[in-house]
């Protein structure tokens, strides 16, 4: 039943995708175009319902929850299950383009039906494309003959709240940068001059912007404590595929600022909001084709990776063509005075390109190896660190200080006024911290410095009060302040122990005295495991927490996890993996001691805090 | 009864099925030489894992390569030759720094011709615009 | 052509190199073997079945040899024995086996069971010979050819197209020799 009725949504969504796609071309026949966006949004969220149902019931005639799901599956996971596997998560991705779709048409009025119809046009091109991709290649609702009575079982690894709700907002972040792209398309097709086409697209980019560094942050953050390697990024591809069209979505967010204050810059934007989408489809396509391997690339096939690739050449050729031709209309001769806000602004957008052209070389450079020299070479996080650290940080130095200076030309006497209290701060709070944790590096001091020059710069921009600087802004800038601290603190900062030990034995790691008491066995809902009791003391002989890591084996899948167990506070993480041993020889025991951790995932929402400030104000001046 | 032989019985399952990176038996004693194999082994890659070094990873060949590289420092091997004699036998593909040979030149180089690029292309507009 | 068309052509040019890597067969995880072309790595290590030492200058003489790189705890190695002992039977190959990180007791009778090719067995308890010929996950099958060179190395189980595609690299090696 829900075979039919899946595949049903799924080919009725294509049918109103289509019809959009046409009835905007005869752009005043708005009751047409209305019901085929109100049309589209409803059969897509049927379809994506259904699919959820279809788990949810532990449907087994299906292949997708055979493959993906079993009987014992807590019902939270079984609907979060849904998008944790390729075809699900197609359809995701279908459904935010469709939400995305919904909201540019909420746009449509009698002065801008031509633009808003264009827009909508490239949209269901490329709803279209993924409706087609999903249908032939990646189709959720593919039946599995004969019925089955029990599914595949599942990874208990993806059974876990933080990776759940990372690929909604992910794709919100990732996917929602089509609609800056279809704007961007339609404003160089029509060659858009008599309309404020950027403010359009804002909202959309602060909306995938924010949501993308949510998204990334969780993912982060899931890794951190789940995989027990101590570390929360590896530059791994599918991590890199996320953090391209971040860096670009960075640039095209100060850059549509730019655009709105000075009016110069729009060509770039143009050019920004086509090369950020398309970073996200052949991110995609790098994940799910099978080009790659990963620590988490999805189900691999060549026919998917054909499909996306062409239809990447196709929007990729169509849109850079076009902008190359086009794109001389929106230039203008506006002269670029560096020691200003737009100047600061257009730094970071060089450096947040450079910085994202590199990730992309690292990324794809084994594969160009490969094809062009039959050679097998590793690009893996020595390189990463070494490249685009470097590039970033200038990016930040800047940050810090851009927001201050004026637009048009910014006396520079005036400024060191203005940041000096600033400037002494930071110098002071490093300081102060340096003499408390006692390891020096070049790179801790700049990492350091840094945070706490753009911490500080944002909080006296708070202090004082003047909401001409947009709140959402500081904050957002603030967030990143407190991220760099968490940042550059775990990694400067982190000692580690591994050591054997046995049931009363003791170990020292900082000013921690941490003592084995006792293993317990854990029979749980559907694995059984190893628990290690670790009380923790201070230097006064005081109980801090108890620490309980575990080893667990999931009799379904056979599958054996390590459960980290951490102690968080704002000054550091104590953090334990416990490894394999046995009562006589003592169990293997591997302790982190992560100085200022919990500030990245503070400093992450406090950044998405912002974005929300952000969207909220621009919505309301949208709609006045 | 039963209990132990359960109990027993989990321990014999973990006993295969969880490993380490780094095992307490591996350290060396010298702490600049266990540094020294630590930041070596970051850079070697876990030939059969999916994107780890061998200090991370859990895999037999990762323990046998990260007990070569301690013995070879004890030898007293330098960085470079430690480099080459598994680069020897692995290639290029065990290193994930790649190393600046001729076709890695343009991956090295890529961020500065960029930035070089950049500042061209700011200061010619700026050029132009100043003409106007 | 304007410099500003450089990252137009890039963009093509990756396509193109993704796409050829999507249509050629190729595995993402296996990577060549870093000894082609090179000569066969020098070792010597205790023989499984003869009471003599296994010293490989001695072994590896004027002639193509297989070297096969197993161990009984490995179900791969299993499955491919069959096509190991075809080499040795059907072509009268000399084939050699390394015998990775096992007992030599259990080896013994694994290949009591299952048959054996091979013309002499190396010991490789620690697996240090395996590192010196660059290996990576067994089984693992090498080609040499008669000057002592390793000419191809396969990576995995050897099934039947397998073997085949290395029945027709050892015709191109002996017609080179």
């Amino acid at each position: 039943m829900t075979f039919y009725l899946g595949n049903f949504t799924l080919w009725l969504s294509l049918f109103f995708a289509a019809s959009q796609f046409f009835t905007v071309r005869k752009q005043n026949k708005f009751n047409l175009i209305r019901s085929s966006v109100n049309g589209l949004l409803i059969s897509i969220l049927i379809s994506f319902f259904l699919l959820i149902y279809a788990h949810v019931t532990s449907d087994f005639s299906l292949l997708n929850v055979f493959q993906n799901s079993h009987t014992t599956k807590p019902l939270f996971y079984k609907i979060t299950g849904v998008w944790g596997n390729h075809e699900g998560s197609m359809l995701l991705w279908i459904l935010v383009l469709i939400i995305f779709n919904y909201f540019i048409f909420k746009f449509y009025n009698k002065k801008n039906y031509l633009f808003i119809c264009k827009t909508l046009e490239i949209q269901a091109f490329i709803i279209i494309g993924f409706i087609i991709f999903t249908i032939f290649t990646s189709n959720p609702f593919e039946r599995i003959v004969p019925n089955q009575s029990e599914g595949l079982g599942f990874n208990p690894i993806l059974q876990d709240p933080a990776l759940a709700i990372h690929p909604p907002l992910l794709y919100i972040g990732y996917v929602g940068f089509s609609a800056s792209f279809s704007f961007s398309v339609a404003t160089l097709v029509l060659g858009i001059k008599n309309l404020p086409w950027h403010t359009y697209m804002k909202p959309f980019v602060l909306a995938a912007w924010t949501f993308l560094s949510i998204g990334i942050a969780l993912g982060s953050l899931w890794a951190y404590y789940e995989l027990g390697w101590g570390g929360w990024w590896f530059w791994d591809p599918v991590e890199n595929a996320s953090f391209m069209p971040w860096l670009l979505g960075t640039a095209l967010l100060h850059s549509l600022i730019i655009v709105e204050k000075k009016k110069s810059l729009k060509s770039w934007v143009l050019l920004l909001s086509i090369l950020t989408f398309l970073l996200s489809v052949i991110g995609t396509f790098l994940v799910r084709s099978g080009i790659l391997t990963s620590v988490h690339t999805f189900a691999l096939d060549p026919s998917r990776g054909m499909y996306i690739l062409a239809f990447t050449a196709l929007l990729g050729s169509y849109s850079l063509i076009l902008f190359g031709s086009k794109s001389k209309l929106f230039s203008n001769n506006n002269y670029f005075v560096f020691f200003s806000r737009e100047g600061a602004m257009l730094i970071n957008n060089v450096l947040m390109t450079i910085a994202c052209a590199t990730v992309l070389l690292g990324t794809i450079y084994p594969l160009l190896i490969e094809a062009l020299t039959n050679d097998k070479i590793s690009v893996g996080a020595p390189y990463f660190n070494s490249t685009v650290i470097p590039i970033i940080l200038p990016a930040l130095i800047v940050m810090g200080v851009g927001p201050i200076l004026a637009w048009g030309n910014e006396n520079k006497i005036e400024t060191f006024k203005k940041i000096f209290p600033a400037f002494f701060l930071t110098i002071l709070a490093t300081t102060i911290i340096f003499l408390f944790y006692q390891k020096y590096s070049p790179v801790g001091i700049l990492g350091i410095s840094i945070a706490f020059w753009i911490i500080i710069n944002n909080l006296i921009l708070l202090s004082k009060k003047k909401f001409y600087y947009s709140i959402g802004m500081i904050i957002a800038h603030l967030g990143i302040g407190l991220l760099i601290l968490g940042v550059t603190g775990s990694s400067v900062w982190q000692t580690e122990k591994i050591v054997k030990m046995k049931i009363n034995s003791q170990i020292k790691i900082n000013k921690y005295s941490i003592t084995f008491n006792k293993i317990n066995e854990i029979k749980g809902s559907n694995y059984l495991a190893i628990q290690g009791n670790f009380v923790v003391y201070d230097k006064n002989k005081n109980i801090i927490t108890i620490l309980k890591p575990e080893n667990r084996f999931y009799p379904v899948t056979g599958i054996f996890t390590s459960e980290v167990s951490i102690h968080t506070n704002l000054f550091r993480d104590l953090y334990i993996v416990l490894g394999e041993g046995n009562i006589d020889e003592g169990w293997i025991v591997k302790i982190y001691h992560n100085p200022l951790v919990v500030w990245i995932w503070i400093g992450s929402l406090t950044v998405f805090l912002g974005g929300i400030f952000s969207i909220n104000k621009n919505l309301r001046k949208l709609k006045q | 009864m039963t209990k132990k032989l359960i109990t027993t019985l989990i321990f014999l399952l973990f006993q295969f099925g969880v490993c380490n990176s780094v095992e307490p038996e591996e350290i060396l004693e010298n702490v600049k030489q266990e540094n020294r194999a630590r930041n070596i082994s970051k850079n070697i890659r876990c030939m059969v894992c999916q994107n780890q070094s061998i200090d991370d990873s859990s895999a037999p060949l990762a323990k046998d390569l990260r007990i070569l590289i301690r013995n070879k420092i004890k030898e007293g091997d330098k960085d470079e030759d430690i480099y080459k004699f598994l680069t020897d036998r692995y290639g290029d593909f065990i290193l994930l720094k790649p190393p600046l040979k001729l076709k890695t030149l343009f991956l090295w180089f890529l961020p500065v011709i960029l930035f070089l690029i950049g500042i061209f292309i700011i200061f010619r507009h700026n050029k132009k615009a100043r003409l106007n | 052509m304007k410099i500003t068309k450089l990252p137009y052509i890039f963009f093509i040019f990756i396509l193109l190199v993704f796409f050829y890597l999507l249509t050629v067969e190729r595995n993402p995880s296996k990577i060549p073997s870093a000894l082609l072309n090179k000569n066969v790595p020098l070792f010597e290590t205790e023989s499984l079945l003869k009471n003599e030492k296994f010293i490989s200058s001695k072994i590896f003489d004027d002639q193509i040899i297989i070297v096969n790189f197993f161990a009984t705890w490995c179900k791969p190695c299993k499955d491919e024995h069959v096509y190991i002992k075809r080499f040795a039977d059907e072509k009268n190959l000399k084939v050699i086996g390394i015998n990775y990180k096992d007992n030599p007791e259990l080896a013994i009778k694994w290949l009591k069971n299952l048959g054996n090719p091979y013309s002499n067995i190396a010991l490789d308890k620690k697996g240090k010979i395996a590192i010196d010929w660059g290996v990576y996950g067994i089984p693992e099958t090498f080609i040499i050819n008669s000057k002592g060179i390793i000419k191809y190395r396969h990576v995995g189980q050897i099934t039947k197209t397998i073997y085949k595609k290395i029945n027709l690299i050892i015709g191109d090696i002996i017609e080179d020799d």
